[in-house]
This record gives C-alpha cells, sequence and structure tokens, in this order.
C-alpha cells in the first residue's frame, strides 16, 4: 500500500471556536492508481490535498506514506519526502518566471543534490517526454498555457515520485488544451505513474478511475468512477 | 542546494532588476569607497611627512622659548625669558651633548642688483648648524668657525633665494644686501625641498656674531644640538632641561619657562592629527555602511514579500529552510560584495587623481583594500540574515496562496 490516510483531522483554531476542515478521513491508495478527490469549495479537499503532499501536517491521525509516518515529521523532513515522493502539478502552473523550461525542470534535481554530471540527460529525457524539446530554452512567459502545463508536469515527474498529485491542473486552459494535458496524465498512469487529482468538476474527475467525494470535511463516497 | 546553484540563481535574480541592485548597492559603494581613499590618502600623507622628516635630520634637538607643537593657551608662553648666547655655550659644554649651534632669525629683503627677495628668513649660526640641521652645500662652502670668530660679513644663500637673484651668475663672491646690510656670498645650498608647504630653500644664512653685529642682540636664541656619540637621547633631553632650569632660576616644581622640542614631538603631534583623521574616517565608513546595510536589508525585505509564492513553489519542489535562508543570504552578499568592488575601484580612482593632481603621494595598500571587502562581505551578511530568515521560515501553504 502506497497511502494509508488513518482517522485523519484537521482542526483551525479561529478565535476560541474549533473548526474542523478534515474530520475522521480514512483512504487508502495504492501503486499506478488513479485517484480523484472532488468536493465543493470548502470541502476540505485542498486540505487532505496539502496532507496528501506533505506540505501540510494532520492535527489527529496517521499517515503513512510507503510505510513511513510523515504525519509527525518536522519542516526539513518534509521537504526531502516532497523532492523525492511527491510531484506538484498546479492550477496556476507556478513557474518560475526568470527561469527557462530546462532550468525550471531541473529545480527539483537541484534541491534533490542530484549529482550534476546526471542533471542534464534526465532533463532532457523528462522535456522530450512531455514533448517539449524544441521551446526548452524559452521563459515561461514566451510559452502558452498548454506548454506551462507540461513544463510543470515535467517538473513534477523530475524526480521520479511516488505520487503526482494535480490541483485543478486545466482550471486555467481552454478545453482542448485541457483535454490533452488529461491525455498526458492518463498515458502518465499507463506508464505506471500513481496520479491523485484534485477538482471539483465532474467531467475532471471521471478521467480518474477512482472518485473521492468530500463533503463537509468528511468522505461521502468513495467509488469506481 | 550546491553552491554554484545559488549563486547563479543569485546572479540571476540581481540582473533582473538592474535598477533596484544599483541604487541598493550606493550605499555600500559609498563607505566602501571611502574606506579606500581615505586610506590612501593617509598613507600618502604618511609617506610624505616621513619623508620630509629625513630632510629635517633625526635626532635634533632644538631648545627655544616655545614649542614647536603649541597647544593651549598662548597666554601661558608670552613674555619668557631670552636665551642667550652663553646658554647656548652652556648647553654645548654639557657632556651628553654632541654638536652645538646655536641660531637667531629674523625676516628681512635681500637684494642684488635691482633683484630682490622679500621677507626671507635670515638666520644667524654657526658651522655645527649644517650637520645638525642636515644642510647640503651645492657649491662654494658654509659658515665658518673663522666667519664667525672675525664676525664677517660672509652669506650662504638657499636655492630658492640664490635663484632669484642670481638667475643666470653665478652667486659666488658677489655682493648682496641682507636687511640693507652689505654681504658677500660665500656658499649656496642644495634644494631642501618643502615642509609642510614651507620651501625650506628660502633663506640665508651668516655667522651669528654678525648677525647681532648688524641686527642687534636682542633676539632670543634657539640652541639646536645633538645627543654625544652613545648617549640616549632623554638623557641628553634631562641634561639641558636640568642645566636651563637652574640657568634661568626656575623654581622646584614649577614648569619649564622653555621647550625642548625634538622630531618625536612632531611625531606625536602629527600622530594625533591622523590619529583624530582615522577616528572621523572610522565614523563616516560605519555611517556610510549602515545605511547602506539599511537599504541593502529593505530590498531584501521587499524582495522575498514579492517572491513570496515562487518560495512556496521553492519549498513545494523539495527546498528546505537552509535552501531558501542561503539563496536570499547569497544575493545580499553578492549585492554588497559587487557594491564594495565598485567602491574600490571608485575609492582607487580617486586616489590615484590625487595622487597625480597634488603633491601628495595617495598610495592605496592592501590592506584598505582587504578591509573595504571585508566590510562590504559583512555588510552583506548581517543585513540580508533577517530577509533571509523570514524567507526561510515563510508556510508553504500560505506562500502558494499569496497574490
Amino acid at each position: 500500500m502506497l497511502i494509508e490516510l488513518h482517522d485523519i483531522a484537521k482542526i483551525y483554531e479561529v478565535g476560541t471556536q474549533q473548526v474542523h476542515a478534515l474530520r475522521d478521513i480514512d483512504l487508502s491508495v495504492k501503486e499506478n492508481e488513479y485517484l480523484a478527490i472532488m468536493g465543493p469549495s470548502g470541502s476540505g479537499k485542498s486540505t487532505l490535498m496539502n496532507i496528501v503532499g506533505c506540505l501540510d501536517t494532520p492535527s489527529e491521525g496517521s499517515y503513512r506514506l510507503k510505510d513511513t509516518e510523515v504525519a509527525t515529521l518536522d519542516d526539513d523532513e518534509l521537504a526531502e519526502i516532497r523532492s523525492a515522493e511527491i510531484g506538484f502539478v498546479f492550477q496556476t502552473f507556478n513557474l518560475l518566471p526568470r527561469m527557462t523550461a530546462f532550468q525550471n525542470v531541473e529545480l527539483p534535481l537541484i534541491y534533490g543534490r542530484s549529482p550534476r554530471s546526471e542533471r542534464a540527460e534526465r532533463v532532457w529525457e523528462t522535456i522530450e517526454a512531455v514533448g517539449l524539446k524544441e521551446r526548452a530554452h524559452h521563459r515561461p512567459n514566451e510559452l502558452s498555457g498548454g506548454q506551462r502545463q507540461r513544463v510543470a508536469i515535467a517538473r513534477a515527474l523530475i524526480n521520479r515520485p511516488s505520487i503526482i498529485l494535480a490541483d485543478e491542473p486545466t482550471g486555467n486552459l481552454d478545453s482542448s488544451t485541457g483535454e490533452e494535458i488529461m491525455q498526458i496524465f492518463r498515458d502518465l498512469n499507463n506508464a505506471g505513474n500513481t496520479i491523485i487529482l484534485v477538482t471539483h468538476e465532474q467531467y475532471i474527475a471521471e478521467h480518474a478511475a477512482r472518485i473521492v467525494k468530500l463533503l463537509d470535511g468528511r468522505i461521502a463516497s468513495d467509488a469506481l468512477s | 542546494m550546491e553552491f554554484r546553484e545559488t549563486l547563479l540563481s543569485a546572479v540571476r535574480t540581481l540582473r533582473s532588476h538592474k535598477m533596484r541592485s544599483a541604487l541598493t548597492m550606493l550605499g555600500v559603494v559609498i563607505g566602501t569607497g571611502a574606506l579606500v581613499a581615505v586610506m590612501a590618502l593617509i598613507a600618502g600623507l604618511n609617506s610624505s611627512v616621513a619623508a620630509q622628516f629625513q630632510s629635517v635630520g633625526t635626532d635634533i634637538i632644538s631648545v627655544s622659548r616655545y614649542p614647536w607643537v603649541q597647544m593651549g593657551d598662548s597666554e601661558e608662553y608670552q613674555d619668557r625669558k631670552l636665551i642667550t648666547r652663553a646658554d647656548a655655550e652652556a648647553v654645548g659644554r654639557l657632556s651628553s651633548v654632541g654638536m652645538m649651534a646655536p641660531n637667531i632669525h629674523t625676516r628681512r629683503h635681500i637684494a642684488h642688483e635691482g633683484r630682490s627677495v622679500r621677507y626671507t628668513l635670515v638666520t644667524g649660526t654657526t658651522a655645527e648648524y649644517e650637520t645638525i640641521d642636515n644642510f647640503a652645500v651645492e657649491s662654494g662652502r658654509f659658515i665658518t668657525d673663522l666667519d664667525v670668530d672675525r664676525r664677517r660679513q660672509s652669506v650662504v644663500l638657499g636655492a630658492a633665494v640664490a635663484e632669484e637673484l642670481f638667475p643666470v651668475r653665478d652667486p659666488l663672491e658677489k655682493d648682496v644686501r641682507v636687511g640693507g646690510k652689505r654681504f658677500t656670498v660665500v656658499g649656496v645650498l642644495e634644494s631642501k625641498g618643502s615642509l609642510f608647504g614651507e620651501s625650506m630653500d628660502d633663506l640665508v644664512l651668516i655667522p651669528i656674531s654678525s648677525f647681532e653685529k648688524a641686527f642687534g642682540k636682542r633676539r632670543s636664541v634657539v640652541i639646536d644640538c645633538s645627543p654625544a656619540e652613545g648617549v640616549p637621547i632623554e638623557r641628553t633631553i634631562d641634561d639641558i632641561r636640568q642645566l636651563m632650569r637652574i640657568r634661568r632660576g626656575v623654581p622646584r616644581g614649577a614648569a619649564d619657562d622653555f621647550a625642548i622640542n625634538t622630531q618625536d614631538d612632531l611625531m606625536s603631534a602629527y600622530n594625533s592629527l591622523t590619529g583624530v583623521l582615522y577616528f572621523a574616517m572610522t565614523g563616516i565608513v560605519a555611517l556610510a555602511l549602515l545605511v547602506g546595510g539599511i537599504g541593502v536589508m529593505n530590498v531584501m525585505l521587499v524582495s522575498v514579500a514579492e517572491r513570496t509564492r515562487e518560495i512556496g513553489v521553492r519549498k513545494a519542489i523539495g527546498a528546505k529552510r537552509a535552501d531558501i535562508s542561503s539563496q536570499f543570504l547569497v544575493e545580499s552578499i553578492i549585492l554588497t560584495g559587487l557594491g564594495g568592488v565598485v567602491g574600490i575601484l571608485g575609492g582607487t580612482g580617486i586616489a590615484l587623481l590625487v595622487k597625480a593632481a597634488t603633491p601628495l603621494p595617495a598610495a592605496v595598500t592592501p590592506v584598505a583594500i582587504a578591509l573595504a571587502a571585508a566590510f562590504a562581505v559583512v555588510t552583506g551578511l548581517a543585513f540580508g540574515f533577517y530577509p533571509a530568515l523570514r524567507a526561510s521560515r515563510l508556510i508553504p501553504i500560505e506562500a502558494l496562496r499569496y497574490e
């Protein structure tokens, strides 16, 4: 089992009140699954994604990622886990504007302390895999939305993570470009990657094999799509 | 993160905000430039002064009514008894004194066939003056004992006076009028240059006895002497002081009513002057670097705020706190380091300019450059620290949501 979430809760103190962004979350994800987490705004899906992606720690419960308990790790340890195991794809791409596509994709390797000699080859490999070889030395402002998202996907893949977490990946793209991106995810899943999609759109969620629906911080349903 | 990558990333960031970086560097440029320039000026001053001291002659003890360097009220120094030739001879007879030359001074016009030099220093002295006060004769001879014994109307011209009165002809054996009195030129001195801006060649020397005959005896004598061979200068000074106090009837416990000047006094005065200069310079440089540093910190804080989202992304893809803080710290140090380089170049330029355009031999020392560089780096470190810390402590989720 790749991911095991058990009794996860996330509680915020707002003044004197306690707000449960998540409660009683039990979720297991196997390798190579293609999963969508769906829900309206305020359902807790972003909070859950942050916890799964090791950007945040739960207030209660246990999160075992590849048999490591990550719920109690400190900031630097979480950073290491993110570097090695998680690949993020954001709605707004979040590429670094002053760096070329190549340099953006390379960055996780640098933080992961990959040896210099290996880096260039791996970056080219991954850039080619998303079909952006000709645009590798362009800056993000010289690329279209779809191209930027491809760079982001390449960046997410570069460290060969266990999980690819995509937060509304087509939210800023037109429908045909969006479909292209969803195709890439499908290909990645077919190639053995575990994909977790977070979205509020039903038709995006249906690209995945399994849909987990959240409502008011709880899992309302967890079924094959 | 690897240092090279951090460096490249920092340079990239600074290049993308050229104007802002340049303005931020200004404080550091001024601080380091000032440091290098002023240290060069002081070094030049030091070597110039040392050279000038050399030409005066070391180990002179000069006994006069008033000290060379006067501190405090001049009231204290008024109405002191004259020092006489008898005093001078008594000093000359001390065993700890080697050579002694009494000298009296006035200022007169020197004239020759229509040409004249005004307010020239006229010094009446003896043969020993040549050695003690480090004069060199270029042509002819110096004053001799015979000149003094016979009260001869002989005069030795300083280089500037000879040049002015005898532009073409040889001055030797010619007659000149010293303050209206006729004297014959027996020698011309080599040029001695200038001491603190005053020409040392604008003078004439006559026998002390002839001086008294021509200009009267009611003047104070200055006693120039040197320590006897093998005698430490302090002992000579002590002996002279004792003798003079007795001769002038200075009561026990009262201060001297005369002054014993040595080169050391001048050096101390000079050193305390440059001490003040150094102090002032340190203050200015520290201020400039402080202001510059605050500017750097301000810009770095703005930079961190601007790049909040970027920092969130970097953390999301695996950057640790140290990766983030080192990135911003390196940016800060490069900013101030570059400012330091520009400042050092600027300060060096100013020093070279001064050296070329003025008599001051300003010299940029390696110490000054090293110090300036060190200050620049430390400023970057100190003032970049807080912004770097803030950047590293940003919470990824919040940073990613930042607009």
